[in-house]
């Protein structure tokens, strides 16, 4: 047993490294979404209530007004107990369960290529190549929900396999966890079932054979989701939807209606420029956006959170191995090959919908379908060329080395300085100034112009939560927007010369470029790029 | 399928594509280009004089806007404006004549290489009708010669192991090509490479005189060539623009990167940040931009290389070309031919892969045919296996179901296209088809001797605008050479002839009397009251002209 995985142990305490490594570190600082979660899990772990003191919150957590389903929040209530409410404690789930993630994936391959010869050795290559892909590590080093829905997926679809070959009760487990990814990831609400509904067809034979635990699978999957459905369906949870689809460009529909004038409004060109068939293409264009060479290969996601920018989300090196892959799957079709194609193409679906495509995030769902046609492509390639197989395994994996160390050495070395300002880098420094300052001033005045600060404020001073729902200054917007405008001491505002000062001695901390000419300059706080990110000040 | 049936589909397929290449040739694009403009004149004014617009006698290159055309297209040009004199049509005319025949030689060249008529017959077909094809069918772009001329010297190729005096016909054209234009220079020697490479055993058993024949005639034909980009330094010029190599922006990245490694002493990061790895990694990016299918399918590029909400194929096309890949890879196919064809399809981006702007439909257009083979293949594929299907419910057979489901989504693309380009093209696309000067053109021409000047602007919108007044004046070239031809090559060079001047304006700077301003909305912003002015099809203001008299 030891034997037979201890190359799979291997590249599990090498997912672990590459994941837990300076996790509190680097990246540099907390997004406010990552402040977010930990603060709700270290207020859900004083009195089981959110930071709004909703009680043992199933549907969502309310957060910024972005609705967020709150499973991370929970598995984010032992770390924090154990850290303390720190970075490393924040984002402890999402590096844990993306390793994990890397250890399901050889099980899921196994299963995938039931039977095949060639099932053990795709499995541990799709594992060592998720546990260095750049896309996983990137998004299992911040504590992103979506990392942890992509767990509950696979493990899912493993389940599931495991379910319809020789051990027919994981089809219940396998229902307990695409229900958990539901209440994970906003993404994972389409994808799930679209991968539910791709397997039940695709074994449907199988299943009615199986039907005591295909209905009870069903039944505590519909029980499980039961309490949120109500949620799902009320327009708070498609808040974010609408706000960033692209079936709301109303360009599209100026353009076909000049397309149909110019062709005098006849019938005819009134069915060839249906504005529907144009946001049908407009969908489709953002779909393949994400299919995006450049995007996969060379630059990644343009949003720096989630890439180092130097580069894809895979490494060229997969590149052709990818391609061979597909084309090899599709000819030997071993086992349940089919699983890795559909899967790849439905866990694009949702994300098409939105604006900013392609994203790296919202298709994360896809992993590991993209290692595992990888595997598929490598394996044969080396069978292919089994004459000089040891030759060409020394160049390829020599390749694939540098491939790597240019992206960790990157990743370590110039990643944080450059990108420290994409994470909020400033927030720290600057409260712990401010706490330092706090009792010679009657109130603090602190700029919104970096993003939602009270999260910051209340993560880094452990704020109790029972006092700071007393305290909270709460404004809600129409969209569902929150503001925090100030609790205890300290105010927010996007001009600080909103907030009310009479009479007060007030500490003002504020973006550079917005300091009067006046101020007396207590302290300036530096990005690591060298730059300025906060001043606080006096007048 | 009986040879009269393929005969009467191959020239049903050779009329279409003519159809669709000859029809309103002058009037859709709207206008000219600057680059059809100048090829045009260049071959006007070689026809009269024997010198291009700078006086240079029978040039292989033309300097033209310091970009260093290759001058095949126009010599191509000048039987066609003897006899229908020098408009939009006659300098349209060869690249259509050239696309027409492009399409036949296809059917030729994919039954020499896959021996089936009905692999041949789709091909072409779907090269006929291929809007990538026919965009730049429809304009004087000297590529699509290029195209031509490939696909006759492959053709050629093959042809000479049955009947081998035609490889000296192949060495003739892929020497031509090379003349026709940039990307040529890159592609060509791969493509001859690849052939050889790929029909080795077929090619070595050719007698050695046939080989050195061909080796002699391509070597003449090239040689001018490589002599001129020896000895003009400013040849390469155009090369250097375009190209990511001299493109100091892509390093300015890494200089920062550089910088803390050497303060870190790091040597590893000084070897991983070097400047030579983040160009190969640009070279890979303009590679892989061209496997987008986005830009293939759905959004092209600049809107000159596409019809509008067009991509440079059909959308329906799109699965049967990954369908088209993987039969032929691992399809009944000759080794030798596959191997070719992959290679083929693998060495088109590397041309455009070093430059800037990419993806490029027109350094990326050696894609044709190549596209339409694989896709007619997996066209062919899917019918195969679709009609193998047995399946009946209610008393129609899916198969034929699915038949009709496609042919209809088919037609409904084909229909959508047409519209497309023959009437929202204008519509949309005229300012980026440099639209309006004829008009101008023709106005100025009337009212050109009561002028003491005209000034014309050659800023922004207006770039190259002498070279317009040239072609649709059709100023005597003789004339035109006596007052100094042409000036300047640059972007927004000076250039004047007649009382024509072309520079920057400025309305408060000229002064004195009867004098004609000719400009862009923003180049006159703050004059309202034009003598005249045209606008674009979509009734927004292209050209002004107003009046000086103080």
């Amino acid at each position: 047993m030891f034997k037979k995985h201890f190359l799979l142990l291997l590249i599990f305490f090498l997912a672990v490294f590459l994941r837990f490594w300076q996790l509190g570190q680097n990246p540099p600082s907390l997004t406010w979404d990552e402040a977010s979660w930990g603060y709700n899990a270290y207020s859900l772990g004083i009195d089981g209530k959110d930071e709004f003191g909703k009680f043992l919150p199933i549907d969502y957590l309310e957060s910024f007004g972005d609705f967020k389903p709150p499973v991370y929040a929970y598995l984010d209530i032992i770390p924090v107990k154990i850290f303390g409410l720190t970075e490393f404690a924040t984002r402890f789930p999402s590096a844990l369960f993306g390793a994990l993630t890397v250890l399901i994936s050889y099980f899921l391959v196994k299963r995938i290529f039931y039977k095949s010869n060639n099932a053990n050795a795709y499995g541990i290559l799709t594992s060592f190549i998720l546990a260095i892909s750049p896309w996983h590590i990137m998004l299992s080093r911040a504590a992103f929900e979506a990392n942890i829905a992509t767990f509950f997926i696979v493990v899912g679809v493993w389940l599931f396999l495991g379910g319809i070959q020789e051990r027919k009760w994981y089809l219940l487990f396998s229902a307990i966890s695409f229900a958990l990814s539901i209440y994970t990831f906003n993404t994972a609400r389409v994808v799930a079932p679209l991968i539910i509904l791709m397997l039940c067809i695709g074994f449907w034979k199988i299943l009615m054979g199986k039907y005591t635990q295909t209905i009870m699978a069903i039944i505590i999957g519909i029980l499980l989701l039961f309490p949120t459905l109500k949620f799902l369906l009320s327009p708070q949870a498609s808040l974010r939807f609408q706000e960033v689809n692209i079936f709301s460009d109303i360009d599209v529909v100026k353009t076909a209606n000049q397309e149909i004038a110019n062709d005098n409004n006849s019938s005819w060109s009134k069915i060839l420029h249906n504005r529907r068939l144009a946001y049908g293409v407009e969908y489709l264009r953002h779909y393949l956006d994400n299919l995006n060479p450049s995007f996969l290969f060379i630059k990644g996601d343009g949003n720096p959170k989630f890439s180092t920018q130097t580069v894809g989300e895979m490494y060229l090196w997969d590149l052709p191995f990818l391609i061979i892959g597909i084309l090899f799957l599709f000819k030997k079709r071993e086992g349940y090959w089919w699983i890795v194609p559909l899967w790849l193409v439905l866990g694009i679906v949702p994300a098409a919908t939105a604006r900013e495509t392609p994203h790296a995030l919202r298709i994360e769902t896809t992993l590991p379908t993209f290692q595992i046609l990888a595997a598929v492509g490598f394996l044969t390639t080396i069978n292919l060329l089994k004459k000089y197989k040891k030759l060409t395994i020394s160049i390829l994996a020599f390749v694939l080395l540098i491939n790597f160390m240019y992206f960790y050495h990157d990743y370590l070395i110039h990643y944080p300085r450059e990108f420290s300002g994409e994470w909020q880098y400033g927030y720290k420094d600057s409260i712990s100034y401010v706490e330092s300052q706090k009792d010679n001033f009657d109130q603090i005045d602190i700029t919104m112009a970096l993003g939602r600060p009270y999260i910051y404020y209340l993560f880094y001073t452990k704020k109790n939560p029972k006092d700071y729902r007393q305290e909270a200054m709460i404004q809600r917007e129409v969209f569902g927007f929150v503001n925090i405008n100030g609790f205890d001491k300290y105010r927010f505002a996007k001009n600080l010369s909103d907030i009310d000062n009479k009479n007060k001695k007030v500490l003002y901390v504020n973006t550079p470029n917005d300091v009067p000419n006046s101020a007396n300059i207590l302290k300036t706080f530096y990005l690591l790029n060298g730059n300025k990110a906060l001043v606080a000040y006096t007048l | 399928m009986s040879r009269k049936l393929t005969l009467i589909l191959i020239i049903a397929v050779v009329v279409l594509a003519s159809i669709l290449r000859l029809w309103q040739l002058g009037k859709i694009p709207a206008s000219p280009d600057w680059d059809e403009a100048a090829l045009g004149y260049n071959a006007y004014s070689i026809m009269h004089t024997g010198r291009d617009e700078y006086g240079k006698f029978l040039p292989i290159i033309l300097r033209s806007f310091d970009d260093y055309k290759p001058a095949l297209y126009a010599y191509f040009s000048i039987p066609i404006i003897s006899i229908f004199g020098l408009d939009v049509f006659s300098v349209r005319l060869p690249s259509a004549i050239f696309g027409i025949l492009t399409v036949l030689a296809s059917f030729f060249l994919v039954k020499e290489l896959f021996k089936k008529d009905n692999i041949a017959l789709l091909s072409s077909f779907l090269l006929a009708i291929s809007p990538w094809h026919i965009q730049f069918s429809r304009v004087a772009f000297e590529a699509n010669v290029g195209v031509a001329l490939n696909v006759f010297g492959i053709l050629f190729f093959l042809k000479a192991f049955k009947k081998p005096w035609f490889l000296s016909l192949s060495a003739l054209m892929l020497g031509l090509s090379l003349h026709v234009y940039q990307s040529e220079k890159v592609f060509v020697p791969l493509l001859i490479a690849i052939l050889v490479g790929s029909f080795r055993k077929e090619f070595v058993s050719l007698r050695k005189k046939y080989i050195y024949t061909s080796i002699i005639i391509f070597a003449i034909i090239s040689l001018p060539l490589i002599i001129f980009t020896l000895t003009n330094k400013d040849a390469l010029s155009r090369a250097k623009g375009v190209s990511i190599f001299f493109n100091t922006s892509i390093i300015e990245a890494n200089t920062e990167k550089i910088a803390r490694d050497t303060v870190n002493n790091d040597i590893l990061g000084l070897v991983l940040d070097n400047r030579r790895v983040e160009f190969a990694k640009y070279v890979a990016n303009g590679y892989l931009s061209h496997l987008d299918l986005n830009w293939l399918f759905i959004k092209g590029d600049i809107a000159r290389h596409h019809a509008p909400g067009m991509g440079l194929m059909y959308l329906i096309e799109l699965p049967f070309l990954l369908i088209g890949i993987y039969s032929l890879i691992f399809g009944k196919f000759d080794k030798a031919v596959k191997v070719f064809t992959i290679l083929w399809f693998l060495i088109v981006p590397i041309p455009a892969s070093v430059t800037n702007d990419v993806p490029h439909a027109v350094r990326a257009i050696n894609f044709l045919p190549i596209l339409q083979i694989l896709t007619a293949i997996g066209i062919l594929f899917a019918l195969q296996k679709i009609s193998n299907i047995k399946n009946q419910k209610s008393k129609i057979q899916i198969k034929y179901l699915i038949f009709s489901l496609f042919v209809s989504f088919f037609i409904f693309n084909f229909t959508y296209y047409l519209n497309q380009y023959f009437v929202q093209q204008n519509y949309f696309n005229a300012k980026y088809w440099q639209y309006g000067y004829e008009n101008i053109v023709d106005y100025v021409a009337t009212v050109q001797k009561d002028y003491r000047k005209i000034i014309v602007s050659n800023t922004g919108t207006m770039d190259q605008s002498y070279m317009f007044f040239l072609f649709y004046l059709k100023y005597d070239p003789h004339k035109y050479l006596s007052e100094g031809g042409t000036l300047s090559g640059k972007i927004e060079g000076e250039n004047k002839f007649a009382n024509l001047e072309f520079k920057k304006l400025n309305y408060y700077q000229e002064n004195g009397k009867n004098i004609l301003l000719i400009g862009s909305p923003s180049d006159l912003p703050e004059v309202f009251k034009t003598v005249h002015e045209i606008n674009f099809p979509d009734k927004s203001l292209a050209i002004k002209v107003v009046e000086k008299n103080k």
